[in-house]
């Protein structure tokens, strides 16, 4: 091809072809949303030993309940909870970064006794003892399954689901359940 | 070309204003403060460099011609986005169209995200001051597909926490507190949230867009942040802002 036709050729593309997509960002965000997607509602049972009156799950679980993340928090975790979440077989090295451990947050949505600064898009969970176990409403199997994933009771539920997401263990729904219907 | 800058309160803002108490996260301080701002928003620095900016491509007028509008038509047609731009062949924010303007005016395109594109789609969307929003989500086939998607990724539960949008700005829960900050109405009809974006956001001491904003929920509540301009994004824009129809625009908007 002729020097003076590719030129023109070449001007003639940049002139009349811009092509859009190229200068207009719109990347692809299906596949990230596809990924980050809720598992459908699962049903869990309790394992043993679960509701317990240790003072020390029971704090574990307060601290949950109260705080957003290991980043956010003031006061340091309880024995047993880190601020980290360091992923399960996974081998670090000095200086790799781990990131912070999420908590429930559940006091943005939730009174309960000792809240600083509650919301009240769910129902004020103060007394619950009283007011739903003791009185037959509520069972320990239906806390535990409503904190791990709220979807069983209410399909429609603006709560966070916190055990089939694998935010929390089982384990750490145990203590936080066992907060929630501790005397206090 | 009016610059009529007014002051857009978002209903959070409001009800943050009316209550005092440690319930709320806005302290006597920050009211001082917005109540200071109210007076001078802040972003009006960043829209008149918005304006600059533009004025490089020609202004008003030259948005004007690019668009294929008169400078008249102009608010009326801005207050109508996002919206289906055949030439593109695509559903397009004001700041997805700088862009385009700028390649065939021959500069580099601003990045979505950089503080000088905020200031530009400020000021653009600021020439439609008054004018009601008039987004038709029924123009086009491609419209309606945007609509569509815009209400699914509204209601999508995704993320370390299984929310949506919807979990904390349906209906039901407006008014409502989350750990000290009254939920804002997004989603039902005459809405003006959309109206009153890009706004000054004192938390953030920066002026966001909507899209922007919207990254700051996904953040905080978990969801896994998607880029702006993508379709979702957009879709989501496109969803919220026919919420606002009718709304007059008011930009900037201030927000806590
Ligand atoms: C984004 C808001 C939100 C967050 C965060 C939240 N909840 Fe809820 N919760 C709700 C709503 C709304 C309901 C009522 C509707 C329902 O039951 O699904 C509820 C219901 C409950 C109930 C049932 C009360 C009863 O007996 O009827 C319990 C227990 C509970 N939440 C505990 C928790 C715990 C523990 C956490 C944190 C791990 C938490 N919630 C986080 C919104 C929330
Ligand atoms: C966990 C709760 C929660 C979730 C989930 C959430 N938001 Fe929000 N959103 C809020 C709160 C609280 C505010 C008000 C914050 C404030 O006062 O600054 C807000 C404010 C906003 C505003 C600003 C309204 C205005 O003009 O004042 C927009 C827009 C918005 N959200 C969009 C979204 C979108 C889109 C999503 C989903 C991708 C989403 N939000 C998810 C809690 C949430």
């Amino acid at each position: 091809m002729n020097k003076t036709v590719m030129m023109s050729l070449l001007v003639g593309a940049s002139l009349f072809a811009t092509d859009y997509s190229k200068v207009i960002e719109h990347p692809d965000a299906s596949k990230m949303i596809e990924k980050d997607l809720l598992a459908p509602p699962k049903v869990f049972t309790m394992p043993a030993g679960c509701i317990t009156s240790d003072p020390a799950a029971i704090a574990r679980g307060e601290y949950i309940f109260n705080n957003l993340n290991g980043k956010k928090a003031k006061k340091n975790p309880p024995k047993g909870l880190s601020r980290k979440q360091m992923k399960p077989g996974k081998t670090y090295m000095s200086g790799d970064k781990i990131p912070p451990k999420q908590y429930g947050n559940c006091v943005a949505c939730h009174n309960i006794e000792g809240a600083r600064g509650a919301g009240n898009i769910g129902p004020d969970l103060t007394d619950y003892k009283e007011n739903f176990i003791d009185s037959g409403a509520r069972d320990y199997q239906f806390v535990f399954q409503k904190i791990a994933d709220a979807r069983i009771d209410n399909p429609d539920t603006h709560m966070t689901i916190n055990l089939t997401t694998k935010l929390f263990t089982p384990r750490e729904i145990c203590d936080i359940t066992s907060f929630v219907v501790a005397p206090k | 070309m009016k610059t009529g800058i007014k002051i857009a309160l978002s209903v959070a803002m409001l009800a943050s204003l009316s209550f005092g108490g440690e319930q709320f996260a806005m302290s006597d301080a920050d009211r001082a403060m917005y109540a200071e701002m109210s007076e001078n928003n802040p972003a009006d620095i960043m829209i008149a460099d918005g304006e600059e900016l533009l004025s490089y491509m020609g202004g008003d007028e030259g948005l004007a011609k690019y668009l294929g509008v008169s400078e008249d038509e102009l608010p009326s047609y801005i207050a109508g986005f996002p919206r289906y731009i055949k030439k593109f062949d695509m559903v397009v924010g004001l700041d997805q169209v700088l862009q385009a303007m700028m390649a065939d005016g021959g500069h580099k395109p601003l990045k979505l995200k950089s503080g000088n594109m905020f200031a530009m789609v400020a000021y653009v969307k600021s020439i439609a001051n008054d004018e009601p929003i008039n987004i038709d989500v029924n123009a086009n086939p491609q419209m309606k597909e945007m609509y569509a998607l815009g209400e699914k990724t509204f209601m999508t539960k995704r993320g370390g926490r299984g929310l949506s949008c919807n979990s904390c700005h349906s209906p039901d829960v407006i008014g409502r507190v989350l750990r000290t900050q009254p939920l804002p109405d997004l989603s039902s009809k005459g809405v003006k949230a959309a109206a009153t974006w890009p706004a000054y956001r004192m938390t953030k001491s920066s002026l966001r867009t909507f899209q922007r904003r919207f990254q700051g929920c996904m953040k905080n509540a978990l969801l896994k942040v998607i880029p702006l301009g993508s379709k979702e994004m957009v879709a989501l824009e496109i969803y919220l802002t026919d919420k606002a129809k009718g709304s007059e625009i008011a930009i900037p908007g201030l927000k806590r």
